[in-house]
């Protein structure tokens, strides 16, 4: 088993909480009411902060450098990629929708569909960039 | 073959030290000076002179550059 450095240990939590909540989210596949992702949001807050916590306690090194910094922003630009590639697809089934004329924007249940898909971006931006980031620590960069 | 090669773990064990004892000596993490020692990273500036100093010999002894490596 490698040692895992105290930013790897911090990754593979924020992965695991970040899966245990929003698992079923994507597994159920159903609109989630506002309530619910507010709820998920405020459960990976907690998991994190527990999690991170545990992590901090128990790890005696907790230094962090260069390279950290690196796989950091290697990370953040995975991230940042998926997001601009989903919102550019998001963008594109928008506009063929609305050319073909099945696009009602008053039928009240399209807040809850954008909400869900925007967010939806969102989470698998965040978890395309931790799993970028724990790659670049397994293949050393 | 990388394109900056080092031989830090060989300066290392000639020296008795651990790859901690180097990490604490320069202000990296452990795993920072094992994917150095394998030619997987590259360091930056400051941490190749930080490497050198730690383990007392010049740049030029713990780095080398070969132009036809890959970057």
């Amino acid at each position: 088993m490698p040692s895992l450095s105290y930013r790897e240990k911090s990754l593979y939590a924020s992965l695991l909480a970040e899966l245990i909540v929003y698992g079923p989210y994507f597994i159920r596949h159903h609109q989630q009411p506002l309530n619910t992702v507010a709820g998920m949001i405020a459960a990976v807050v907690v998991l994190q902060i527990i999690a991170q916590s545990i992590i901090a306690a128990s790890t005696r090194n907790r230094v962090t450098d260069e390279r950290d910094r690196l796989i950091e922003l290697r990370g953040y630009r995975a991230g940042y990629l998926t997001l601009a590639s989903l919102m550019v697809f998001g963008l594109g089934l928008l506009w063929m929708h609305t050319a073909a004329g099945d696009f009602h924007l008053e039928n009240h249940h399209m807040g809850i569909h954008f909400l869900n898909v925007f967010f939806a971006m969102l989470v698998i931006a965040d978890i395309t960039k931790t799993v970028a980031q724990i790659v670049a620590y397994r293949r050393a960069l | 073959m990388p394109a900056i090669r080092n031989r830090i773990r060989e300066l290392r064990a000639e020296r008795d030290l651990t790859q901690q004892d180097l990490a604490d000596k320069v202000g990296v993490t452990r795993q920072t000076v094992i994917a150095m020692e394998q030619d997987k990273y590259s360091p930056s500036l400051e941490t190749a002179f930080k490497v050198a100093i730690a383990l007392g010999v010049s740049l030029e002894q713990c780095f080398q550059y070969d132009g036809r490596g890959k970057r």
